[in-house]
């Protein structure tokens, strides 16, 4: 049958793409959104209609599905709570300072850009570390968050390469993309993580080499220490897959 | 835990899911067919808002899951069903009691379907 193949491949796309709902939801739910998804796709094939543009819908849908959930299970939490209450007090801290010194001059956006991320790196650390229940796993979770809201951050204030508005700092850019493509590929799982972050490790080194050889300035230093967090977050990752089995 | 939330209007989603469990008990595919026989194709659902649905309704104990089975009309695969429970019932009473003092207040006022089709 011309279309064995391809609905094989579907079928694994999408039980990968049931991880994202959260365990105890998968657990209830998980086989049967499988079989009704099989029984659709073998509903089309029967009716000789396209696939692919049916099966791209239903994993946007249950991505959608997926992330709903997951937003509901943290604001159940309180998760978010906390996390608000987190940013809160921290952006506090430079307010609080802005009234005793002029070295500390934040305006508005700054205070909107510091919340926006300091409120997305918690969501994310929960999102993920919620994954796993090994320390291992959510340490690194938290490095890695650490180090890419670092990184964002002093780019945003100073700029690592010259100041803020050198160009060149667009780099950076490509590094947490590097990092975040590689976690989508490894679908969060401890050992792909690990290979994830040694990627990120390199395309952060990578930068340093390209703006020293551009002459935008050196940068080991902050590079060494952006490069130690990647490796010491690939290691723990690596720590929590040598405590998980391997999936025969 | 349970709430109980009767009183409230019902989503698209809920109320189609318990008009197609009203008869009998059905699978999750069972119940799509069902939603887009009874919409006429106009309500389609992935199996993303289907089980979040279903979740929820299970949640407030407007259905429940019934035991495994092999539907015979399809192959031999053991199936989770849902039925509903008389919460629910009294849920879809209570909607389609709204619906019914809302289109008796359209006649009222004497608007048809066809009443707006010009645009005004």
């Amino acid at each position: 049958m011309a279309y064995e193949r391809p609905i094989r491949r579907l079928r694994r796309g999408y039980a990968g793409l049931l991880r994202l709902y959260p365990k105890r939801y998968r657990e209830r739910f998980g086989e049967p959104m499988e079989q009704t998804f099989n029984d659709l796709l073998r509903e089309r094939v029967e009716k000789g209609t396209g696939i692919f543009g049916f099966a791209l819908w239903m994993f946007v849908e249950t991505f959608t599905g997926a992330m709903r959930e997951n937003v509901r299970i943290i604001v159940q939490n309180k998760t978010l709570v906390r996390i608000a209450l987190a940013t809160a007090f921290i952006l506090f801290l430079p307010l609080v300072a802005m009234q005793f010194t002029d070295e500390v001059a934040w305006d508005p956006a700054d205070f909107v850009a510091a919340g926006i991320l300091l409120f997305g790196a918690g969501l994310t650390y929960e999102f993920i570390a919620k994954k796993a229940g090994s320390f291992a796993y959510r340490a690194a979770v938290g490095v890695a968050v650490a180090a890419a809201l670092l990184l964002v951050w002093m780019n945003l204030a100073v700029g690592i390469i010259g100041n803020a508005g050198n160009p060149a700092n667009l780099m950076y850019v490509g590094v947490l993309t590097v990092g975040s493509i590689g976690a989508v590929v490894a679908r969060f799982k401890p050992r792909g993580m690990a290979r994830a972050l040694v990627a990120t490790a390199l395309a952060q080194a990578l930068v340093a080499v390209i703006a020293t050889v551009n002459g935008s300035g050196s940068t080991i230093v902050v590079t060494g220490f952006f490069v130690a967090l990647w490796l010491v977050s690939a290691w723990l990752f690596q720590k929590s897959a040598a405590e998980t089995p391997r999936r025969v | 835990m349970v709430k109980r939330k009767t009183v409230a209007p019902l989503t698209p989603a809920v109320l189609h899911i318990l008009l197609a469990l009203s008869i009998k008990e059905r699978h999750g595919y069972g119940i799509m067919k069902q939603v887009g026989s009874d919409s006429q194709g106009k309500v389609k659902m992935g199996p993303g808002t289907l089980y979040g649905s279903i979740r929820r309704m299970i949640d407030t104990g407007l259905i429940r899951q019934s035991d495994k089975s092999i539907d015979p009309e399809m192959d031999d695969e053991r199936r989770v069903y849902y039925r509903i429970t008389g919460l629910g019932q009294k849920a879809l009473a209570a909607e389609l009691q709204r619906y019914r003092e809302v289109v008796a207040v359209a006649r009222q006022k004497q608007i048809s379907p066809g009443t707006f089709a010009y645009g005004l």
